[in-house]
């Protein structure tokens, strides 16, 4: 049988031409998969953060995968970053996490936004893995709602001091840098991006986030600054400038979920291919009883409508980033993207949960392979933009401006 | 679920030593790995009761196995059927040896679960068996260089 990775690989030379070194990236991705597949289940089972992606990844030079080569990176634009990410939704969502927040959110914002003093000194590391990023957008008092963040800044001669706290930050344990974003002191307007180091006094890693319905094996910290320096040359982008930082870097990352979503639905219609051509009830598999058939079908379904969402979106992302000013091509890629995240991470969340139902009452047990799907996509909904957002989102694309909900 | 494995060993032992080894059941019960009480019952059958560990599940299983087909100087098959803790396992394997005085084992196990092993997946429960697997190798290739030369003689 045709591996999905390898039938998705092919769709994609459909859309547009893949060189010998994407394919000596599928390769080594699909390497890494292999290796990461036992490690990822054993620590899923014992609710720990898989310290072995960033190792197995180091291992196969993929920490950079869509850094530019001039910074050490592999290179890849987003199609092809895309279909990494599809083949690391399979191990689950866990890992997806990590490479989305370190490369998506973390890499391609300071590759977009960062000076080329910035590029040299951190892309540089985090292409080869030296340096773990993360992305520190939400706070306790702001999800959705990220304007309402409270962490401020003051400026004292060239560096700056931050204060204040973040929440559910994914890597936030883990991560040698983050992006976090600040008003200045006393102000709700003026948002500005850091590069903040994990190592200077006064950041704290107030907890591990452990307590969650799933998504065990990657890491989420609750953090908080107590003015914390941050030097001048680590600001990102201009002060004020925050909020165009952060929402870029969601068009990123919203793609990457996207992606990681479609590989959990191959890996629910591998397992579930398996179960139901196996398991026997009423005297024959219970792949042959239609109503089994029928979450086969869906899951297929939503795999396959996906799929070609995503890569879509994946493409119109590449277009604009081949053409930087214009901000109509930029609109239409930030729209596709929710739609793609919005459809995928709900399609993943259904196919996991036919998954669960063909496997019946083992579906239920943890130690299933579809029951980590349906309990890790759950939260696919909820970050890098709720469901509810997505869809005030894609609904004002339609109605114009006039009705932005948000507004 | 239908699991197939193969791989090659190398042994720096002769290879008519390794075959008689491999086809002495007393070697083979004294080799098995989790074994908690293996009984041999005659020169080709051994029943015993294993306890598999893996990170996430520990299996209680009492096993027959077979030696079969055994064609001096190369090959030998061993059946496994066995159950417990609620999965069910066959497992036919193929051994040939190649080589003279330093030997290449060339295997082969194509392996049936029913049960909750099953529903945890053949990609993971693949992953797991190759694990094994290396420490089977382990344990017998251990064995072998401590069995004496005479080992093996009925």
């Amino acid at each position: 049988m045709e591996k999905l990775f390898e039938r998705s690989i092919r769709d994609a030379s459909k859309l547009m031409k893949l060189t010998e070194d994407d394919h000596n990236l599928f390769r080594r991705v699909d390497q890494a998969c292999d290796e990461l597949l036992i490690p990822e289940f054993e620590k899923y089972i014992e609710r720990k953060f898989n310290d072995q992606v960033p190792v197995i990844l180091r291992k196969y030079d993929l920490m950079g995968i869509p850094i530019s080569k001039k910074y050490g990176g592999g290179g890849a634009g987003t199609l092809v970053h895309s279909l990494t990410l599809e083949r690391f939704g399979q191990l689950g969502l866990g890992v997806v996490t990590f490479v989305d927040v370190h490369q998506a959110l973390g890499c391609m914002t300071l590759q977009e936004w960062g000076t080329e003093e910035q590029k040299q000194r951190y892309l540089t590391k985090a292409a080869t893995g030296e340096v773990v990023l993360a992305y520190a957008l939400t706070e306790p008092e702001a999800g959705s709602d990220p304007v309402s963040l409270k962490t401020q800044f003051r400026k004292d001669g060239d560096d700056y001091y931050v204060t204040g706290s973040k929440y559910l930050i994914s890597n936030g344990s883990v991560a040698d840098r983050l992006i976090v974003f600040a008003y200045p002191e006393g102000q709700a307007k003026g948002m500005t991006a850091f590069l903040v180091d994990s190592k200077e006094k006064g950041f704290y890693v107030d907890m591990k986030l452990e307590e969650k319905m799933g998504l065990f094996t990657s890491d989420t910290a609750m953090l908080s600054f107590d003015n914390l320096r941050v030097r001048g040359e680590d600001r990102i982008g201009e002060e004020g400038r925050g909020l165009a930082v952060a929402y870029s870097a969601l068009l990123n990352g919203r793609i990457g979920i996207a992606s990681g979503c479609l590989g959990v639905m191959e890996d629910c219609l591998n397992q579930v291919k398996e179960r139901v051509s196996s398991r026997t009830q009423h005297g024959k598999a219970i792949g042959k009883h239609q109503l089994i058939q029928r979450h086969v079908a869906r899951i297929a379904s939503n795999l396959e409508s996906a799929r070609w969402l995503t890569y879509q979106a994946a493409l119109k992302k590449e277009e604009y980033d081949g053409n930087k000013t214009d901000l109509g091509l930029r609109s239409e890629a930030d729209r596709i993207s929710a739609v793609a995240k919005y459809v995928s991470s709900r399609a993943a969340f259904e196919s996991a949960d036919s998954a669960v139902q063909c496997f019946g009452g083992f579906g239920y047990s943890i130690l299933s392979p579809v029951a980590k799907h349906l309990i890790d996509t759950r939260v696919a909904r909820i970050y890098e933009g709720t469901d509810e957002v997505m869809e005030l989102k894609i609904a004002s694309t339609v109605l114009g401006k006039d009705f932005e909900a948000y507004r | 679920m239908q699991l197939h494995l193969e791989g090659s060993e190398d042994l720096n032992l002769p290879r008519e030593r390794v075959f008689r080894l491999l086809t002495d059941s007393s070697f083979i019960a004294k080799s098995l790995p989790d074994a908690q009480d293996a009984k041999v019952i005659d020169e080709s059958n051994i029943e015993a009761k294993l306890k598999i560990r893996m990170t996430f599940l520990t299996t209680h299983m009492a096993v027959k196995l077979k030696i079969a087909n055994v064609v001096p100087p190369g090959h030998a098959r061993l059946y496994v059927e066995g159950s417990g803790s609620g999965s069910n396992m066959k497992i036919t394997s193929d051994f040939d040896l190649e080589g003279d005085a330093a030997t290449k084992m060339k295997w082969a196990a194509d392996a049936e679960i029913t049960g909750v092993m099953a529903g945890i997946g053949s990609s993971i429960i693949k992953g797991f068996a190759e694990k094994k697997v290396k420490e089977v190798f382990a344990g017998i290739k251990n064995a072998m260089v401590l069995a004496g030369p005479d080992a093996g003689h009925m």
